[in-house]
C-alpha cells in the first residue's frame, strides 16, 4: 500500500500543482472576503477530484493493467485511491481550518460551534465528489465513469428541486441548522464508506483489458 | 515441480473462445507461446495472472492454484506486458523507489545494475522514453525482484536487433537456475527459436501443439521438389504442401519419408506457418 501511495504522491507532485495554487489563492481570498463561502468550499470540492484525476492518468499510462501483475489485491488497489483522497482532503481541511480559525480569532468572532459546523460542511464538500464518482469510475473506467457521474449529479439535482416543492416552506425554520449539518455529516461519512465498499465490489468484477 | 500447469482453460468473449487450453511448463524451462494476432496469447497470460476471469479450467503457478491468494504468488512472478504501464511522469529512480515497496524481494543493487546495463536514462521521465526503452525498463523491473517465473507478453517487440539479442541472452541467463522458468509470447519467432525449450502454437484460441522444440525440429522437415516427385512419397509423410509455379514445398514427417529423399531442416517459423495454414 505504501508503494501505491508513494506512486500517487509522485503523480500529485507533477499533475496536481494547479490544485495547490488554486487552494492557496482561494485560502487567501477567503481571508480577504467578508463571509463569501464560495472561496472556502470550492477548493474543498476541487480536492475531491484529485483521486478521480489520478485514476485518469493511471488509465492513460495503462497502470491499471500493470498493477494487476503486482502482488496486490483489488481491494488494496481501490483503497489506495480512497486513502490518497482522504489524505489530500484532510490536508485541505487543515489548511482551510487554520486559515478560517485565524481569521475569525483576529476579527474577534471565533465561536467553536460555528467553527465545527464550518469544518463539517467542508468535510462534506471534500468527500462528496469522490464518494459519488469513484464507484462509477471503478466500474466503467474513467471516460464512461465521468459521464455516468455527471448524469447522476443531474438526476440528484433534478430530484432535489422536485422534492423541495413537496415540503412546506416553513419546515426549514423548524429544524435547527446544526442538526441538519450533523445528520448530513453522518450521511456523508456513511456514503463515503459505502462508496469505498461499492468501488471494491465493482473493481473485483471488472476485467482490465 | 512444474512452474506452470494449465488444465482445460476456457474463456469466451463475443467472437472469440480460448478453447480448453492445456499447457505444462516444467521448472527451469522456457516456453514460447506462438500465435498470430488474436490467437489468444495475451488472453492466456491475463488468465494466468488472474487479471481476467476464466470461464472454466484450472491454473497452477509454482504449485499454487491461481485462484487462491494469487497476490502472494505474484511476488515470485516477473511480468512484462506488451505495454509497460509505468506512470508517465516517473523517472527510473522514482520507479525503483516505488517498486522497492511493492516487492518484498526487491533487489536495489540488481535494478541499478540492469538500468546501467540497458543504458536507461536516469533523469528522463517515462513519457520521454522510446518504446524500446520502455520495454527495457519493464524487463529490468521484472528481473529485479528475484522472480522464479517470468511471464513475458511481446517483451522483445520494439527493441532493436542488438538489444533484442542482449535481452534474449539475459532471459537465457535467468533460466540457468533450475528453479527459474519463462513463459514468453512473441511475434518474433526467431527470438523464441533461439530461446525456447518448448513451443506452443495457438491459433484462433485453440492449441495446435505444445512440444519440445528440439523434438519438433527433429520430427519435421521440408522438401522442395516437383509435383510428380511428391506423388511418390507416402501420403502419411506429407503434413502440408504448398504449390507454386516452380514446384512444391512440403512439410513432412521425417520418420515417414523413405531413405534417400533429401529433407531440409525446418524452422519453427516455417513449422508454425504451415500448421496454421493446415488448420485453416
Amino acid at each position: 500500500m505504501k508503494a501505491l501511495l508513494l506512486k500517487d504522491w509522485y503523480m500529485m507532485k507533477k499533475y496536481c500543482k494547479s490544485y495547490i495554487i488554486i487552494a492557496a489563492a482561494f485560502t487567501a481570498l477567503s481571508l480577504a472576503s467578508k463571509g463569501n463561502m464560495f472561496f472556502v468550499f470550492y477548493p474543498c470540492l476541487l480536492c475531491g477530484m484529485i483521486p478521480v484525476n489520478l485514476l485518469g492518468y493511471d488509465e492513460r499510462s495503462r497502470w491499471m493493467q500493470y498493477s494487476g501483475t503486482m502482488p496486490y489485491t483489488k481491494t488494496q488497489l481501490v483503497s489506495a485511491k480512497y486513502l490518497i483522497g482522504l489524505l489530500s482532503q484532510t490536508a485541505m481541511l487543515v489548511v482551510m481550518g487554520i486559515a478560517q480559525g485565524i481569521k475569525t480569532t483576529v476579527s474577534g468572532v471565533f465561536v467553536w460551534n460555528d467553527f465545527i459546523v464550518l469544518m463539517l460542511m467542508m468535510l462534506i464538500m471534500a468527500t462528496l465528489t469522490s464518494s459519488i464518482s469513484l464507484p462509477f469510475i471503478f466500474k466503467l473506467g474513467v471516460e464512461k465513469g465521468r459521464t455516468a457521474y455527471y448524469l447522476m449529479i443531474g438526476m440528484v439535482c433534478g430530484a432535489s428541486v422536485l422534492a423541495s416543492s413537496f415540503f412546506r416552506s416553513d419546515l426549514q425554520a423548524e429544524i435547527r441548522p446544526n442538526t441538519i449539518l450533523i445528520v448530513m455529516s453522518i450521511v456523508g461519512v456513511g456514503v463515503y464508506i459505502l462508496s469505498w465498499l461499492l468501488s471494491i465490489r465493482f473493481f473485483k468484477k471488472r476485467e482490465i483489458q | 515441480m512444474n512452474a506452470l500447469e494449465i488444465r482445460n482453460l476456457t474463456k469466451t468473449y463475443p467472437g472469440f473462445t480460448l478453447d480448453n487450453l492445456n499447457l505444462t511448463l516444467p521448472s527451469g524451462c522456457i516456453m514460447g507461446l506462438i500465435g498470430e494476432n488474436g490467437a489468444g496469447k495475451s488472453t492466456t497470460i491475463k488468465l494466468i495472472l488472474d487479471m481476467i476471469h476464466k470461464d472454466s479450467g484450472s491454473i497452477t503457478i509454482l504449485g499454487k492454484d491461481n485462484s487462491d491468494s494469487i497476490e502472494l504468488t505474484k511476488e515470485d512472478i516477473g511480468v512484462v506486458m506488451d505495454e509497460v504501464g509505468i506512470p508517465e511522469c516517473l523517472t527510473v529512480k522514482q520507479v525503483g523507489n516505488v517498486m522497492k515497496h511493492i516487492f518484498r524481494n526487491w533487489n536495489e543493487v540488481e535494478y541499478a545494475r540492469l538500468v546501467q546495463k540497458l543504458a536507461l536514462p536516469d533523469q528522463k521521465q517515462f513519457k520521454e522514453f522510446s518504446r524500446g526503452m520502455k520495454m527495457k525498463l519493464g524487463i529490468a523491473i521484472a528481473l529485479s525482484h528475484n522472480a522464479k517465473l517470468l511471464v513475458l507478453d511481446e517483451a522483445t517487440s520494439g527493441l532493436d536487433p542488438v538489444v533484442r539479442d542482449e535481452v534474449v541472452e539475459m532471459f537465457s541467463d535467468f533460466t540457468r537456475d533450475e528453479n527459474h522458468s519463462i513463459l514468453i509470447s512473441s511475434h518474433i519467432v526467431s527470438d523464441l527459436e533461439k530461446l525456447c525449450d518448448y513451443v506452443a502454437f495457438l491459433h484462433k484460441g485453440k492449441l495446435l501443439l505444445c512440444e519440445e522444440k528440439d523434438q519438433l525440429l527433429a520430427e519435421y522437415g521440408l522438401i522442395h521438389c516437383t509435383a510428380e516427385e511428391l506423388h511418390h512419397l507416402p501420403v502419411e509423410a506429407i503434413t502440408y504442401k504448398k504449390e507454386n509455379p516452380y514446384g512444391v514445398e512440403a512439410m513432412v514427417l521425417r520418420s515417414a519419408v523413405p531413405e534417400g529423399v533429401n529433407v531440409s531442416p525446418i524452422s519453427i517459423e516455417e513449422l508454425f506457418v504451415f500448421m496454421v495454414k493446415e488448420a485453416k
